[in-house]
């Protein structure tokens, strides 16, 4: 992918008026390859809406969101579903299927969308598992791990596919803050971003936004008026 | 003036007809969406990229869930059903010298009859009606849009896999329940009435009352009735309200289900 094209870029959107947690103001965003967006949140419903929409998954009645040079509107479901395999994505909500047991949960997008052995799969899936802090790839039910067990599976489902974008939607935080995931996460960030990975990172924390380390290429505070830059920083580092 | 007029006149029975449209809509919807819904996974089930390995996991996972949750309540049901219905038959014909009509009759009851429905109700509650809690909690739950968001089609992976998966299940379960039944029912014959038709001339009926239409028309009714219960079950979890609970749903699926079974039964029935 030529490195001048952007991995995620929102046109003149114009969202409608009744989207709830949105705002209504009209939103220019445009992420490149390598490049991390971390953006200040009002709500866990609001990240959630604007994941979507990045997914293509909320309608709108002006603008565009391209991903990956494909705008979402032009483009037909089947073909939609495969580009969202291009994305990996941290659910505020777990978004974990029950009655499936946690590792099929996490194999789940790669053995839909791509043809790579399931061992294979099951192979960087655990290595990505204990990158992350676990003992290896759970293989209980979801009712079985506890809330930072369960959000480390997250993020070893979100990397596995090698995506060309990431959508956190508050990675770190569940009942509490999982300052023990904070450490691998950014080392598993800086690795995908050399390998082109754009990465947007919503948060409602307070530490992680003031957190002058973090290594955002942007700054974004999402509120009623608009996407609004907070501060720009180029050649931020890789931690 | 007079095309006002004329326009007006041709407004009142447009909206009768509009009115009765909608209620009659209203009455059928559930069996429109019903006959859509086969018609779109037959058309979907057609495509090669629709059993891809995640698909076909789950059709092999709920294919052992509802074959395995439903064996055993089958050869219970099948080995009383022998003992009363079976049995039954072949006692009263005997005594009233009937003996060559052993084989339409068993036909009639059992093959055409009780065996697909029987069976079709043992998946409802088995297989049915966990299938209606499984889905109504991923909806509730966010997991069908978590789903979406990850390029996974609910419908692919949710609906597809158990229709078939479903529909399998019921044929395999209803010709082992007609088998067990058989057996049972003239087990039961031999040990009670030292019956003296053989095993071999009552097969040889059965043999003779089967009709070229029942070989059509069984595998699709035993295993139409497994696909429409998945259907049901998947409509009634998916297409209710956003607020509408479990405890709501599973009765609702219930009796639906219980009417899809047997009037899929009886029209089929008519066929043959």
């Amino acid at each position: 992918m030529p490195a001048t094209r952007p991995v995620l870029e929102l046109v003149e959107l114009q969202l409608p008026a009744a989207s709830g947690e949105l705002p209504s103001y009209k939103i220019y965003f445009a992420l490149m390859p390598g490049e991390v967006a971390l953006v200040d949140v009002r709500s866990r419903e609001a990240d959630a809406s604007f994941a979507d929409m990045c997914s293509g998954l909320v309608p709108f009645p002006r603008g565009a969101v391209r991903f990956l040079g494909h705008d979402w509107a032009q483009i037909p479901d089947y073909y939609a579903a495969a580009l969202r395999g291009r994305i990996g994505r941290i659910f505020a909500a777990g978004g974990w299927i029950e009655f499936l047991d946690v590792a099929t949960n996490v194999l789940l997008p790669q053995l839909h969308h791509t043809h790579e052995d399931e061992a294979v799969l099951r192979e960087r899936a655990t290595q990505l598992a204990c990158a992350f802090g676990l003992p290896g790839l759970p293989l209980g039910h979801t009712d079985d791990l506890s809330a930072l067990d369960l959000a480390r599976c997250a993020c070893v489902r979100a990397f596995l596919g090698k995506p060309d974008l990431l959508l956190f939607e508050s990675p770190v935080q569940g009942r509490g803050l999982f300052v023990e995931l904070l450490s691998p996460l950014l080392n598993a960030i800086a690795a995908a971003r050399s390998e082109g990975t754009a990465v947007i990172w919503f948060t409602q924390s307070d530490m992680i936004w003031n957190d002058h380390s973090f290594p955002a290429s942007h700054r974004f505070h999402l509120h009623d008026h608009g996407l609004v830059s907070a501060r720009r920083e180029q050649d931020a580092p890789a931690v | 003036m007079s095309a006002i007029v004329v326009q007006r006149a041709l407004v009142l029975p447009q909206r009768v007809l509009a009115s009765l449209g909608r209620a009659t809509r209203r009455q059928v919807h559930f069996t429109l969406l019903l006959g859509a819904l086969s018609l779109g996974l037959f058309r979907e089930a057609a495509r090669p990229h629709a059993w891809r390995r995640t698909v076909r996991g789950e059709f092999h996972r709920l294919l052992r869930e509802s074959l395995g949750g439903g064996f055993a309540t089958v050869l219970v049901t099948a080995a009383l059903v022998g003992v009363a219905l079976v049995n039954q038959t072949l006692y009263w014909l005997i005594q009233i010298g009937q003996e060559n009509l052993i084989g339409s009759m068993l036909v009639n009851g059992l093959v055409r009859g009780i065996g697909p429905v029987l069976v079709g109700l043992i998946l409802l509650g088995r297989s049915g009606m966990p299938m209606v809690a499984q889905l109504v909690g991923a909806r509730a739950g966010g997991q069908v849009h978590a789903m979406e968001a990850q390029g996974l089609d609910p419908f692919l992976l949710l609906v597809l896999p158990r229709a078939f998966a479903l529909a399998a299940a019921s044929f395999t379960l209803t010709v082992i329940f007609i088998a067990v039944a058989l057996v049972t029912g003239f087990i039961a014959d031999t040990l009670l009435q030292s019956s003296t038709v053989t095993f071999g001339t009552f097969l040889g009926q059965m043999e003779k009352a089967l009709v070229l239409a029942d070989v059509v028309v069984f595998p699709i009714k035993a295993s139409g009735i497994g696909h429409l219960i998945a259907l049901t079950a998947g409509i009634t979890a998916l297409e209710g309200s956003r607020h509408a609970t479990t405890a709501h749903l599973l009765p609702q699926t219930f009796v639906r289900g219980i009417l899809v079974i047997i009037t899929f039964n009886v029209v089929l029935s008519l066929v043959t």
